[in-house]
């Protein structure tokens, strides 16, 4: 991995299309502004399983697999 | 009563009190600002978070209390904002908030449960949103009916 080391207030580019400001460094967290092309996507990498885990449980599910999951469920009583 | 296409009831009469905005969406899905929670008698306990943007985009989810009686959620500044929530005092399930967990069921694995990021919901401005949590060590595909503590239902 790559390492630089930089301060608020200053910056880095990734190729000719993509900036990347260090806006405020805190002692626990650092603000990032970057500049980038629209279609180019960014997101958080703690967002990334959650992502992958929301399309998974998007997929569709047959009534008989629900009607089970119901019933396993309310098995303890009130259902 | 408003009327909306279902995935998997059809075409159903839903109460506004059901439908939420998601300001941001949820993560893959950040087009989709509208839900309604369809909780039908005949699938009970489980709550179907049917978009009201895509007929065919509905997610099956339980009240996270069904998967982990102990469970709280831990709200990040971002998320309380985009609840309309403040800062102060945790908000109470059932009275403030409610917190549902996506269930995934796959045809090879037993169901899980995405306790890493329950889906939030604020009950007094019906907003929404799915509260990422990487710090509190909840997994993403947590087991739904692996375990025989299964809650008792009250």
């Amino acid at each position: 991995m790559l390492v630089i080391r930089r301060r608020a207030g200053e910056g880095f580019l990734i190729g000719p299309d993509i900036e990347i400001a260090v806006l405020d460094v805190s002692p626990t967290r650092v603000k990032i502004g970057i500049l980038a092309p629209g279609a180019l996507p960014i997101v958080r990498k703690e967002v990334l399983p959650t992502r992958q885990e929301n399309l998974a449980a998007s997929r569709n599910t047959p009534p008989h697999t629900i009607a089970w999951l119901s019933r396993k469920l309310s098995q303890c009583g009130a259902g | 009563m408003p009327r909306l296409v279902s995935k998997y009831f059809g075409e159903l009469d839903y109460s506004t009190e059901a439908a939420f905005q998601f300001p941001e969406g949820i993560p893959a899905f950040e087009d989709q600002t509208a839900f309604a929670f369809l909780d039908q008698p005949q699938t009970h306990p489980l709550v179907f978070m049917q978009s009201l943007g895509n007929p065919g985009l509905c997610f099956i989810t339980v009240p996270v209390f069904v998967a982990d009686p102990a469970y709280r959620p831990d709200l990040s500044p971002e998320d309380l904002a985009l609840l309309g929530l403040s800062p102060g005092p945790p908000p109470q399930i059932g009275a403030d908030i409610l917190c549902l967990t996506l269930v995934t069921v796959s045809e090879h694995a037993d169901p899980t449960v995405n306790l890493a990021s329950p889906i939030v919901l604020n009950l007094r401005n019906r907003k929404g949103v799915q509260a990422i949590q990487p710090s509190a060590g909840y997994s993403v595909r947590h087991p739904l009916l692996a375990q025989e503590d299964l809650v008792p239902c009250s």
